[in-house]
């Protein structure tokens, strides 16, 4: 999906109703991460833009991945 | 081993077999493990030259667990590979691909330390540069790029240093640290200015203490205010730390907890710690004895001691790409109190490791990733508008300015050496030859000082 799209315009597939900001903890390896994304108010499906999932979110996976 | 396994006493255990050297002539025996309680020793017998043990572990963690984190120990490590470690390079019983290579730059020195694994001080005659660029080419065609450490002698001794690090940025080596003592950092601004525009990653700072009596027991004279100046420089022209310090028995052990604290009031210059117990190869003063080795778990336990419990020995895992039993490491947050906060996530219980290439390649870009300057190692995150994203950009934040690896390596002598420990090796060091060697088989010595690899120096050059 381009990162051109606004997030604020995308619906949820399953439940019809576009997606809001809200809370969203990211967890892995044992560190939480509280963090504002885009998700269904109904089904509480989140969107992780792409551009977050190959940038910061890569940062920290391979900074707790160690060596 | 017969006859060593009648002489052993009814609480000592064969816990391992594998193959060693004879210290004194570094024919290859057999050798095994024995456990006596929580120390395990390393006993071998030589035909010509008789049994010798030494430990190669004392106290906790326990070593079998700690063992067992690793690969599963070559099976044929007794019996295949019959001219290992004397046939290096590296060959196909080799179990580890190269994470950080090792160039001998110059032979020169201007210290004259009793310890010194590279019995540094002997020739005149470094490679020149158009040598070192055929070097580079050679290891990049052979599998290349590695993380570069630049060592010696000290390297430092070389006007032509900035120059061989833009070379080897230039040929694709990503990574380039420099092992010195530090002398001419502290005295020459514009030569590190230098070393910094050639794009130096990392200074490999011998540290051995925060007072002068430990330098001038280890090193022949006081140094720490010379320690303290190269590392104001470095940081003035950021370029990360990591102090090293050689742990000898009764003369630093007791400063580990105020190395590390020295460490923490110099984040983010300083990036870690890579303490390095006492081997003895290259130059010391007499043959070991097992008081005069420190070994991993003394050293975590003294961490957790000397920290006041800040650190501890459950923070530490051995490190990727190599034999469990040759490092150990933990990566720290600093609070704003002061208060360390291990970081490094951990799956436990995980039944998979990784093939050798990954564990070498995991090691390289940790190494690359923690020791550069903060802010040189991170990639630019492409901004991500319209989420609030504070935790994860704080966190990367912090492991940038406020984290210190804290890690050991044990070298192997020639007492010491086990060979499946040796497969495992990924550090090497490039033989003026061409071979690519493990660092411990370049470098031990047997008793009269002869090396298996290694040209002896000149003791009459020595400064």
């Amino acid at each position: 999906m381009s990162e051109q799209i606004s997030q604020q315009n995308l619906v949820c597939v399953k439940c019809r109703v576009p997606l809001t900001l809200g809370q969203v903890t990211l967890s892995y390896m044992g560190s939480n991460f509280p963090v504002e994304l885009y998700k269904c108010p109904r089904c509480g499906l989140v969107f992780i833009p792409e551009a977050l999932a190959t940038g910061k979110m890569q940062q920290v996976e391979t900074a707790l991945e160690d060596k | 081993m017969n006859n060593i396994n009648r002489q052993m006493a009814a609480a000592e255990r064969v816990i391992g077999t594998t193959a060693s050297l004879c210290p004194q002539c570094l024919r290859r025996i057999p050798a095994v493990l024995v456990a006596v309680g929580d120390d395990v020793y390393l006993e071998k017998s030589c035909p010509r030259h008789g049994r010798c043990r030494a430990i190669i572990w004392r106290g906790p963690p326990a070593y079998q667990s700690w063992a067992a984190a690793g690969q599963p120990p070559p099976a044929d490590v007794a019996t295949a590979g019959a001219d290992c470690p004397r046939g290096c390079g590296l060959c196909p019983g080799h179990r580890q691909q190269t994470c950080c290579l090792l160039l001998e730059v110059t032979g020169r020195c201007n210290l004259a330390c009793p310890v010194c694994f590279a019995a540094g001080g002997h020739g005149d005659d470094d490679p020149g540069l158009a040598t070192i660029e055929t070097w580079l080419e050679q290891l990049m065609a052979g599998g290349g790029p590695y993380n570069l450490l630049l060592s010696g002698g000290e390297p430092t001794l070389r006007d032509d240093l900035p120059a061989i690090i833009r070379r080897a940025h230039a040929r694709g080596f990503p990574f380039v640290q420099l092992n010195t003592n530090g002398l001419r950092l502290a005295a020459d601004d514009a030569y590190v200015r230098e070393l910094a525009a050639a794009g130096l990653s990392c200074v490999f700072l011998q540290f051995d203490g925060t007072d002068d009596a430990v330098y001038e027991k280890i090193r022949g004279r006081a140094l720490l205010a010379i320690k303290k100046a190269a590392i104001a420089r470095c940081a003035e022209h950021r370029i990360g730390v990591v102090l090293v310090p050689t742990i000898v028995p009764t003369i630093n052990d007791s400063h580990i907890g105020a190395i590390v604290r020295f460490a923490l009031a110099r984040m983010p210059a300083v990036r870690g710690v890579h303490f390095q117990p006492v081997s003895y190869f290259g130059r010391f003063p007499r043959p070991p004895a097992d008081a005069d080795r420190f070994t991993l778990p003394e050293l975590m336990t003294a961490l957790e001691r000397q920290t006041d419990g800040q650190i501890k020995t459950g923070d530490f895992r051995p490190s990727a790409g190599r034999h469990p039993c040759c490092s150990c490491h933990a990566n720290y947050l600093v609070a704003a109190d002061g208060a360390l906060k291990p970081w490094a996530g951990r799956e436990e219980n995980c039944c998979c490791k990784p093939p050798a290439a990954d564990g070498a390649a995991k090691a390289r870009t940790f190494v690359a990733k923690r020791w550069s300057a903060a802010g040189n190692s991170r990639n630019a995150a492409v901004p991500c508008p319209e989420v609030v994203t504070a935790s994860l950009d704080a966190f990367l934040d912090a492991i940038d300015n406020r984290a210190l690896t804290i890690s050991a390596m044990a070298f192997q002598d020639a007492d010491t050496v086990d060979l499946a420990r040796v497969r495992e090796c990924p550090l090497h060091v490039r033989h003026h030859d061409g071979r690519i060697i493990p660092f411990c088989a370049y470098y031990l010595t047997d008793r009269q000082g002869e090396s298996l690899h290694r040209p002896r120096p000149d003791p009459e050059r020595r400064p």
